[in-house]
């Protein structure tokens, strides 16, 4: 029996608006508990929610730039739960009629394409922060801190159909709607602060059974490879239980990051009753076509269609892919490196190979204000032109990155530049076979590999200077000859 | 002459020639309270001492001839379920006995910035739930008519204190006839606007799609006078509308319609009678009176028990002892939630959340809630139907006179049964008021409803001063003067 998982994925996005959902308290980044707040995020009796307009325009613009189809008439509903971090104990989400409703995400793994089938993309409004002393579970603790600055701030939901089958599908899937919030500049993006946090829904099942399997929810991951860990730790769990003949329980399980196992955090979720009902404070929402017009104005150039676009200028589709994906400062590098160079490969490999390698290493994090886009390009015509060799551009790299100069002043500090002139070359090979003849003879009579031995002499006696490739070929002639 | 039997234009008049200083009417209000409070409960708490300075100012602001303010050194007294900044809101629920509202609703706004002065906050059904003010965590509140008998409710503490004459005028809210029930019952004019006229931030919120505050007063001129400086759009309620009203006739050009489901079984002979002696009168002038049908109507109190309810159990969720008032003690965070609000509220608030998180779980939504939401909607269309006949509709306000206290605690369908003729108007969002017009064999007040189509609420006042007018009801209660 070869079993098959099935993925859905819930992702919350954390909005970068000014203000929360409901209230006009600043959005705060902060450790400092509780500096944000007003009657109406903490719920205090007598107060009402007010929608944020930038909230609303944000959810729209990602739900048109995943092919959503827009609910022109949506609604706001509440969620009724008991918790200490909901101060009203309902949550204003969106039930039946959420903002957009089946789009669709290409994502790209390796060299291929996939999409990812989007079931809805809705509001919803943020919960404090609680602290539980102890083991940090509610039920045993013994007191519990909270945090209401994050309480009501603006979330958007994604919900994909159960369409995923592997944690690469799924890594794939988070790191294309991560972008794609940057570039609609609706969020930071930023995993490690939690701007993103998903619920994974996990089930396995025959691979020619038309029925899905029991579903395990994992809850409240941020990082990929947590995603990655526990779906895989997951499918293997359920698999061996099948295999077992061991019942799956329908339950949401809490991923240990430490011990990279999934436990039981509450079983029957599924028979968890909301009671949602429409908020009655919040009149029904329309959003008009004008507004929906006016989103549509403010829409980026989407990472697919950034994709299609790189790969005009003749990269791959991973590494379009790479690209679409990195800061926007190596993006724009990239198009100007390629437009003076119309070099892809050259462009692409110097600047997210040796440009960010160096940086990594040297750990500089923004490029020195005196790095003139140009260089690069310099430095690649340099090479093209035979005038540098690869490892002298790799130094001259490091030299720009450090110090206040250009490539071509290196080149002649250093004494980089090429020797490029066959003649000169000539000259020095014919007084290297001079001083090693007993190595030309072993040459001929059938030790080739000495020939590097020879062009290694040669580049020691002009420090590094000569062409190596021109070199070889003079010396090959030569030796023939 | 006692300054305190007065309407507001009449007070008014004698602070601007000096005939009566509003420290002086301020003081005879509290004496009036003296002399009435220990036998009516009509306020919860008295704010005597710091309003004395704000008299002053008023004073001093009729003396320089300084004061633009019809509602300038006006003493109202505000029920318990209305926030001022810095005073208790109780809500005469025992959950909120120590809770101090750290500000101001938005009436409570508009009425310091008219230069009002506030008597203190009246006494209330727990959370506005109830018909007889006898639901109050803080003992019962009597009708200043008979102590036998029940002053109504919600609201009854403000109907109590402006019969009393310890406030000028008062403000309610009214949710399924908190204002003109008690109005009704204690001889007074009470006013329920159109939803959305008057913003609700800062009311403590019992069912949000049915509340609305509105004032209490002697005549319904002073009704006027105070919703016009109370109404307005209100950008922290998204259900408040802009105030713009209709113009419809309120001479004998206009046709009356008699609701002929209001005037059937369960409804007194007495009564009966005052709405065909207003009837009489109105035809007597010219009026076209017609009889109506609302088939609808009938339903009115199964559908507003399943909506009020449902709303209500999200509305106190907030309730629990996390952030502000009563929290009783647990060994964990749900215990002690659970142990507050066990010990926090009082039987009907519990009937209601109970009901209303019954009648929203799943399974029987639609059965419940949903029907009732869409009865609502057609009510909604009856009524809309009606007014292209009409221009106003007429009925009695309560079934009978006010009851006895005692009488209906334990039979809280009897209890909801009074409240028939008033609910529609909440339904529908509609303007409604209530004008005494006669007495009972008893010695109670009677009173007749008048509604009219939404945001027609200064038209509808101009009909009810013709009625006022023609009636000449100048009842008053005796003894507290």
């Amino acid at each position: 029996m070869f079993l098959k998982p099935t993925i859905g994925i819930e992702t919350h996005i954390e909005l970068n608006t000014n203000t929360k959902m409901f209230c006009r308290c600043a959005v705060v980044d902060t450790d400092e508990p509780n500096i944000s707040l007003c009657p109406t995020c903490i719920g205090l009796p007598g107060a009402l929610p007010v929608p944020n307009k930038k909230a609303i325009e944000f959810i729209t613009l990602l739900a048109l730039s995943t092919g959503c189809e827009i609910t022109s008439k949506g609604m706001f509903h509440r969620k009724n739960y008991f918790y200490p971090d909901l101060p009203k104990n309902y949550q204003i989400s969106q039930f039946d009629l959420p903002v957009g409703l089946n789009g669709e995400l290409e994502i790209v793994i390796d060299e291929n394409k996939d999409y990812i089938q989007i079931e809805r993309v809705h509001m919803e409004e943020d919960t404090g922060k609680s602290s539980h002393s102890g083991s940090g579970r509610i039920e045993s603790a013994t007191s519990t801190a909270l945090d209401f600055n994050r309480s009501g701030v603006p979330l958007v939901e994604i919900v994909t159909k159960p369409v995923i089958s592997s944690s690469k599908q799924a890594v794939a899937y988070i790191e294309e709607l991560r972008q794609l919030s940057i570039d609609l500049n609706i969020s930071e993006g930023r995993l490690e602060k939690g701007n993103l946090r998903f619920d994974a829904n996990i089930s396995v099942a025959p691979e020619d059974s038309t029925e899905l399997g029991t579903k395990v929810e994992i809850k409240n991951m941020n990082s990929l490879r947590s995603l990655e860990r526990a779906i895989d730790f997951e499918i293997q769990r359920q698999t061996k239980a099948l295999e077992d003949g061991v019942e799956i329980v329908q339950e949401t399980r809490h991923w240990d990051e430490n011990k990279e196992v999934t436990s039981t955090m509450r079983s029957k979720e599924g028979s968890a009753d909301y009671r949602y009902f429409s908020d009655p404070d919040l009149p029904n929402m329309f959003l008009s076509n004008e507004f929906i017009k006016e989103v549509e104005t403010l829409m980026p150039l989407l990472p697919k269609a950034q994709r299609e676009e790189l790969m005009t200028t003749g990269l791959s589709l991973s590494q379009s892919n790479i690209l679409s994906k990195s800061d926007d400062w190596i993006k724009k590098l990239y198009v100007k490196v390629f437009d003076q160079t119309k070099d892809s490969v050259a462009s692409y490999n110097w600047i997210t190979g040796e440009l960010q390698g160096q940086m990594r290493k040297a750990n500089i994090e923004v490029l020195p204000e005196w790095f003139n886009d140009d260089y690069l390009s310099e430095i690649i015509e340099l090479i093209k032109s035979n005038k540098i060799s690869f490892t002298s551009a790799k130094i001259i790299l490091t030299e720009i990155l450090t110090t206040e100069t250009t490539p071509s002043k290196v080149a002649e500090q250093k004494n980089l530049f090429q020797e490029n002139d066959s003649e000169k070359i000539s000259e020095m090979i014919n007084q290297i076979i001079k001083e090693n003849q007993d190595i030309v003879d072993r040459i001929k009579s059938g030790e080739d590999k000495l020939v590097g031995f020879l062009v290694g002499q040669l580049m020691k006696q002009s420090n590094g200077s000569v062409n190596p490739g021109m070199a070889k070929e003079l010396l090959l002639k030569e030796l023939e000859g | 002459m006692d300054a305190s039997n007065l309407s507001i234009r009449e007070i008014n008049s004698l602070f601007t020639k000096k005939e009566l200083k509003p420290s002086e009417l301020y003081s005879k209000v509290f004496e009036n309270a003296a002399n009435s409070e220990a036998a009516l409960h009509a306020h919860l708490t008295l704010f005597e001492e710091e309003n004395l300075k704000k008299a002053a100012e008023s004073d001093k602001r009729f003396s320089n001839g300084e004061s633009t303010s019809l509602l300038d050194g006006i003493p109202i007294a505000i029920k318990d379920n209305i926030n001022i900044k810095n005073y208790k809101t109780t809500c005469s629920s025992k959950m909120l006995s120590n809770y101090t509202s750290p500000y101001d609703a938005t009436v409570i706004e508009k009425l310091k910035e008219q230069n009002t002065l506030f008597t203190g906050k009246t006494n209330l059904d727990e959370f506005a739930m109830g018909s007889s003010t006898e639901n109050s965590a803080f003992g019962l509140t009597k009708n200043p008519w008979n102590t036998d008998y029940v002053p109504g409710g919600s609201s009854g503490g403000s109907a109590a204190s402006v019969g009393a004459r310890s406030s000028i005028a008062a403000l309610g809210s009214d949710t399924g006839g908190s204002i003109r029930q008690p109005a009704s019952f204690c001889g007074l004019v009470g006013f329920k606007p159109t939803y959305g006229t008057v913003s609700r931030f800062g009311l403590v919120a019992f069912a949000s799609s049915l509340d609305q505050i509105g004032p209490i007063t002697k005549t319904v001129d002073d009704s006027r006078i105070i919703f016009s400086s109370i109404s307005g759009e209100d950008s922290r309620d998204a259900t408040s509308v802009i105030n713009n009203q209709l113009d419809i006739p309120s001479d004998n050009t206009a046709t009356i319609g008699v609701i002929k489901e209001l005037m059937e079984d369960g409804i007194s002979d007495e009564a009966k009678n005052e709405v065909n002696k207003v009837v009489e009168i109105l035809k007597s002038k010219g009026y076209k009176v017609k009889e109506i049908s609302i088939p609808i109507i009938k339903l009115s109190i199964s559908i507003y028990y399943l909506i009020a309810p449902a709303e209500c159990s999200a509305n106190l969720a907030r309730f629990d002892g996390v952030r502000y008032g009563l929290r009783v003690d647990g060994n964990t965070s749900y215990e002690m939630m659970e142990n507050t609000r066990a010990e926090g509220f009082g039987a009907e608030v519990k009937r209601r959340i109970l009901l209303g998180t019954y009648a929203l779980s799943a399974g029987y939504y639609d059965e419940y809630y949903g029907k009732a939401l869409q009865a609502r909607k057609e009510m909604i269309d009856e009524f809309a139907k009606t007014f292209k006949d009409v221009d106003y509709l007429i009925s009695p306000t309560t079934p009978t006179q006010a009851f006895k206290s005692g009488e209906k605690t334990s039979n809280p369908l009897e209890m909801y049964m009074s409240d028939l003729c008033t609910i529609p108007a909440n339904l529908a969002g509609l303007p409604a008021i209530s004008i005494p017009t006669g007495l009972s064999k008893d010695e109670l007040p009677l009173g007749v409803q008048v509604m009219s189509k939404p945001l027609s609420d200064n038209s509808l006042l101009d009909f009810s001063e013709i009625i006022e007018n023609e009636v000449q009801f100048d009842g008053q209660p005796k003894g507290w003067l």
